[in-house]
């Protein structure tokens, strides 16, 4: 049994609050559009409170000590604790190309990407991972433009 | 036209070379990501979906017909070698497949699974030809309120199926629900939950959820559990193929299989999981080898593979004819249509029969195609398990990027890439199923405007609701839904 305090209560409170995010955006919307009491608010009014209600539901289960299982998947031990360290490095990787693609262009944007996810797996072979990297982003921009995809300049900062 | 003369079109449209060609790619790639672990067929086509800017609709969907089958194959082939089932439809097959490959047998297990695949793709794709245009023909007669409650059974029986929880499965599906309803409201050109952002307008992309949930949250989840050591392959070379024993054994598991199948791919909810269960089941009750089962039974892996391939047609035919979709494949395969402009749904029959028909047609070829590249072949798969974890999954992450910054350009959806590759690691470790939030958020726009359109014509009254026995049986059978996660506890148990 889970002591109280690590217990996950905070999943419970996050869906209620999703849920309260809807409702109010529901309250926002017009009444004017309505025709027999159906609106376009009628929808996400209704999903705020399934969220709610749910999240209600969740603190229960949490409550009476539901065990929450993680997810088997390949390559992956679900009983393994987090190792935070290489999350991080793996996030890093996901937020990344958001920041870097307009000025780097997306061949280097994929190869900084490639080598700290492959970093957070425990690859130790930065250049080589770096040089992969860069191949197939150039590759993919070359065979996806030529596809008829934009993905926008080579290497933007420096004008190519 | 009779559906035969029209399956013969269809022939004609998918045996060009070009056509061909697609499914050739779509099959060599299937079976490629059926073995690799980390992508699925959802995820696949995802990615490539970029494709549909420049080819053809036709070539398209034939290539993503080959992806679907061709993962079913792959995942066969790793679940019998390496005992390491990618999807819940080849738990089963591991079960015995690989304790035959560890007795020496794994070369007929390899192959009871490839042809008993091949055996119930083909019939299942025979059944869908002649049911399809059936059900098509019937989806004129719903109403809106019958479309709506088909939506909830829908909504409900992927809740409650797919996952550990019905809560849980609830919560995804609404966050699915949620994110469906972020933009311009179609009816009255209101901007809903956009919060001020000019890039929510539009909406959000399924393709940019899907590969967020899929790729980016499975990289992120493996990434912090991730467990170096490799399954070790158990060699094959030089074992027979199949038997005369073993044929006898396999067949009629084929053929059960695919009974099981196919219906049960049809009913949203039914996916892969349970006719896989169900079939294994039945064959270890009818099996004259009970003793057998549990250390490497024949009959177990032809009939739950079987099975798996046949529901996998089965889910095209609501997909198809209602444009319903119900599994996480299905979803995708809803939204490359929606990029060509079309609606699949009884219309599509009749206005693009080269592209329905050319799609049956090609799952026939592609069949073929999958028979003749895996059996001989299974050598050169199984060397792409060699391909290092920390290179494949940081390849698997370039190409979830060039998805969503190829189709949208736009650095919103890269944020939101991040943002749902979290949610979804959260939902992965704390076990929340994935497939109900994006059969929500693709399936709410058709369950509102259904709903409102029945409303409207109602004038507000909730009773137009319940008025047809379409809609009541289809409402009576989502509430029923709520209990299935009894009976699959004792299938489980049972197996």
């Amino acid at each position: 049994m889970m002591s109280l305090r690590n217990r996950p209560w905070w999943l419970g409170l996050a869906v209620m609050f999703m849920g309260a995010v809807c409702f109010h955006a529901s309250t926002e919307l017009a009444a004017t559009a309505q025709y027999a009491a159906i609106g376009p608010g009628l929808f996400v009014a209704a999903v705020g409170l399934g969220l709610i209600v749910l999240g209600v539901l969740l603190l229960i289960q949490i409550a009476r000590g539901e065990v929450f299982e993680p997810e088997e998947a390949e390559n992956a031990s679900a009983g393994k604790t987090m190792d935070k360290r290489a999350f991080f490095t793996a996030l890093v990787a996901v937020i990344l190309p958001a920041l870097t693609i307009e000025a780097l262009g997306l061949p280097v944007t994929a190869m900084l990407s490639f080598m700290l996810v492959a970093r957070a797996f425990g690859s130790r072979r930065l250049v080589s991972d770096l040089i992969v990297g860069f191949v197939l982003g150039s590759l993919s921009w070359l065979l996806f433009g030529w596809l008829g995809l934009q993905l926008g300049g080579f290497f933007p900062l420096a004008g190519l | 036209m009779d559906t035969l003369a029209l399956l013969f079109h269809g022939f004609e449209v998918a045996l060009t070379p070009t056509n061909l060609m697609w499914a050739f790619i779509g099959s060599v790639l299937g079976t490629a990501i059926g073995v690799l672990p980390g992508i699925g067929p959802a995820l696949t086509i995802a990615l490539l979906l970029p494709v549909t800017v420049s080819v053809g609709p036709v070539s398209a969907f034939i290539m993503f017909a080959g992806v679907l089958y061709g993962a079913m194959y792959g995942g066969s082939t790793t679940s019998i070698l390496i005992n390491t089932p990618g999807e819940a439809g080849s738990m089963m097959t591991a079960l015995e497949g690989n304790k035959m490959a560890r007795a020496g047998r794994g070369a007929a297990a390899l192959a009871t699974a490839a042809i008993g695949s091949f055996v119930a793709g083909t019939i299942a794709t025979l059944l869908l030809t002649f049911a399809a245009p059936a059900v098509a023909e019937l989806a004129f007669l719903l109403k809106p309120a019958d479309y709506f409650a088909l939506t909830i059974l829908a909504f409900t029986s992927v809740a409650v199926v797919m996952g550990a929880s019905r809560v849980r499965g609830f919560v995804s599906l609404f966050m699915g629900l949620a994110l469906g309803l972020i933009g311009i409201d179609a009816m009255t050109g209101q901007p809903r939950m956009t919060f001020g952002v000019a890039d929510l307008l539009d909406g959000v992309e399924l393709t940019v959820v899907l590969v967020s949930v899929f790729a980016v949250g499975e990289i992120l989840y493996v990434a912090s559990r991730y467990v170096h050591e490799q399954g070790d392959i158990v060699p094959i070379k030089g074992q027979a193929f199949m038997t005369r024993d073993d044929w006898r054994r396999s067949w009629k598991p084929w053929l059960r299989g695919t009974a099981l199948g196919f219906p049960i791919g049809t009913i949203p909810g039914g996916g892969s999981e349970i006719p896989t269960m169900l079939s294994y089941t039945l064959e270890k009750k009818l099996s004259r080898h009970k003793d057998e089962f549990g250390k490497g039974a024949i009959e177990g892996v032809a009939g739950p593979e079987a099975a798996n391939n046949a529901s996998a047609a089965g889910v095209l035919v609501p997909l198809l004819t209602l444009g319903l979709p119900t599994s996480a494949t299905a979803a995708i395969l809803l939204a490359a249509f929606q990029n060509y402009g079309l609606q699949p749904g009884p219309f599509l029959f009749s206005s693009n029969p080269d592209l329905i028909w050319g799609l049956i047609a090609s799952l026939y070829i592609g069949n073929v195609m999958l028979l003749v590249l895996n059996l001989p072949l299974v050598g050169v798969w199984v060397k792409l398990l060699q391909v290092p974890r920390p290179q494949l999954y940081a390849g698997i992450l370039v190409f979830a990027m060039i998805g969503i910054w190829g189709v949208s350009g736009s650095v919103f959806d890269l944020l939101l890439m991040a943002a749902l590759g979290v949610v979804s690691y959260v939902m992965r470790v704390y076990g929340f199923p994935i497939p109900p939030l994006l059969i929500g958020l693709i399936l709410v726009p058709l369950a509102e405007t259904q709903l409102r359109t029945a409303l409207a014509a109602g004038q507000g009254s909730v009773s137009v609701l319940f008025e047809t026995p379409i809609s009541i049986t289809f409402l009576v059978l989502s509430f029923l839904f709520l209990f299935a996660p009894m009976v699959l506890k004792r299938l489980r148990a049972a197996a």
